[in-house]
């Protein structure tokens, strides 16, 4: 049976047009998937991703256990900081990818995708033996509302919270009298925090931000935009551009995978190989070099051989281009600024590759 | 929408204007598709059979393929939705028509095709 948030009613009564998404009915969107877009780059949006995952990782052995399961180093994570993680097989495969956040000694929150919560689940019950720590889906019991955009900081002071978090970092807060934690992250390269706050909250907690977000242009905005934006800031989807058959090497995420961790993890051995010597593949940005859309699932081709696949690809509603994430043979004659060929309906159409991400990430810009 | 028009169950409408008809995709698909950014029209002359693929418009989120609704042959395409996707979204913007095609399908061809207004009635 598909889901609903605790927002659902929300969505509806303010017109969303809503889908089925990873076993949940969620908003797509509520005006113009392009202008809810802008609303994020230019002003502040607010987002229900109630549909994510929330796992309690604690115990006397909670970070040997972490530090055992994904290539971060866990070890190096301080207090109320976040790290940007990857659950990976014994063959550096990607089942899921995480931001871990430490609340307090052994106490840590993890984030997961909506799709994979139960495959994480079992993933780290098979990994516990010998590990004193308990696992504790938390999913059911919070809701998580994303503010996103430039104006996020002023709207957040607005409402008391003069020190936000820094980013990839979470604190407690408190909003209209609700006990809430407030992290430093989100999923569209732009400032801004995700709320995490009990679910009777949720609703309430939603309508009082978008009272006080009006003098700011708050607007709400749906999984449309949110596909969009993470694809211009080249953050990737798991299930589009992240699966079991993918490591992180592979993916582009190198720079999240420390060189010399000492402590074993699932799939270390791969991992570092392919940190020397590279992986089977790569994660290459394009952009289209006429009018044509490159989609998930579209062939990428170069001299009149297939070399690889479209997992990620649309409009750029800021670069006013249409760009894509595609997995191609790594070749030593392709670089940034190759042009090769997407097949759309039966026909080759030039694209060049590109840095990623698409467009400026402002995100880091104010700590 | 003109409430002559005869409309597909995929959702696209014919109407007929003197010896030619108009092909489009309703307001219905319209309002649907959301975010319009990309139509392809095919070559003026090319010929089409009833059911036939004879273009492609591509909202943010997917591509979808439009089918003719009876056979004929395409004598204009709509160059300005062409140049200007985002004006199928425009309400203001009447000129919705994607092809004019000059057909001579028979009776058998239009007798799956809803009036208007039984169309709509089924899309609610």
């Amino acid at each position: 049976m598909t889901k609903q948030t605790f927002l659902h009613d929300t969505h509806v009564k303010l017109g969303a047009k809503m889908v089925d998404f990873a076993g949940w009915h969620m908003p797509v969107q509520y005006s113009s998937i392009i202008e809810e877009h802008k609303t994020v780059r230019n002003a502040v949006g607010i987002f229900d991703v109630s549909h994510m995952g929330e796992i309690i990782v604690s115990g006397e052995d909670s970070l040997p256990f972490l530090n055992k399961i994904v290539p971060q180093d866990i070890s190096k994570l301080i207090d109320k900081k976040a790290v940007y993680c990857q659950l990976t097989n014994k063959n550096g495969g990607i089942i899921d990818d995480l931001i871990i956040y430490k609340l307090e000694e052994k106490k840590y929150l993890i984030i997961a995708n909506a799709s994979r919560i139960d495959e994480d689940l079992n993933w780290m019950v098979r990994n516990k033996a010998g590990f004193e720590v308990s696992i504790v889906n938390e999913s059911h019991n919070y809701s998580l509302l994303a503010v996103q955009g430039p104006k996020t900081k002023a709207l957040m002071q607005s409402l008391g919270v003069q020190e936000l978090p820094e980013f990839f970092h979470i604190k407690r807060g408190e909003l209209f009298n609700i006990n809430v934690w407030i992290s430093r992250t989100g999923y569209t390269g732009e400032d801004g925090v995700e709320i995490l706050v009990r679910n009777e909250f949720s609703e309430y907690l939603w309508d009082k931000l978008m009272e006080s977000g009006q003098e700011y242009g708050i607007k709400p905005i749906g999984l449309g935009a949110r596909d969009t934006l993470r694809l211009e800031a080249a953050l990737h989807l798991y299930g589009n551009d992240l699966d079991e058959d993918t490591t992180p090497i592979e993916a582009g995420l190198s720079w999240s995978v420390p060189k010399n961790k000492i402590d074993d993890y699932n799939g270390k051995q791969v991992i570092e190989e392919q940190l020397k010597n590279g992986g089977r593949k790569k994660l290459i940005g394009l952009k289209m070099l006429d009018r044509n859309i490159a989609r998930h699932g579209y062939d990428v081709y170069y001299n009149n051989e297939k070399i690889g696949i479209v997992t990620s690809g649309g409009i750029s509603p800021i670069r006013g281009d249409n760009i894509a994430l595609a997995y191609i043979k790594p070749l030593d004659n392709l670089a940034v600024g190759s042009t090769i060929q997407i097949l759309i309906r039966d026909k080759l159409h030039n694209a060049e590759i590109v840095k990623k991400p698409f467009v400026e990430k402002r995100n880091k810009e104010n700590k | 929408m003109n409430e002559n028009a005869l409309c597909t169950k995929t959702h696209e409408y014919v109407l007929e204007q003197g010896k030619q008809y108009e092909v489009g995709i309703t307001d219905y698909a319209i309002e649907q598709l959301g975010d319009i950014v990309f139509i392809e029209l095919p070559e003026v002359d090319s010929e089409f059979a009833k059911d036939e693929v004879f273009a492609t418009i591509e909202s943010v989120k997917a591509a979808s393929e439009i089918y003719m609704p009876i056979s004929g042959k395409v004598v204009e395409i709509n160059e300005q939705l062409v140049n200007s996707p985002e004006l199928l979204n425009d309400e203001s913007f009447e000129e919705k028509w994607l092809v004019k095609i000059e057909s001579s399908a028979d009776q058998v061809e239009f007798a799956d095709l809803l009036d208007y207004s039984d169309y709509k009635e089924e899309m609610e």
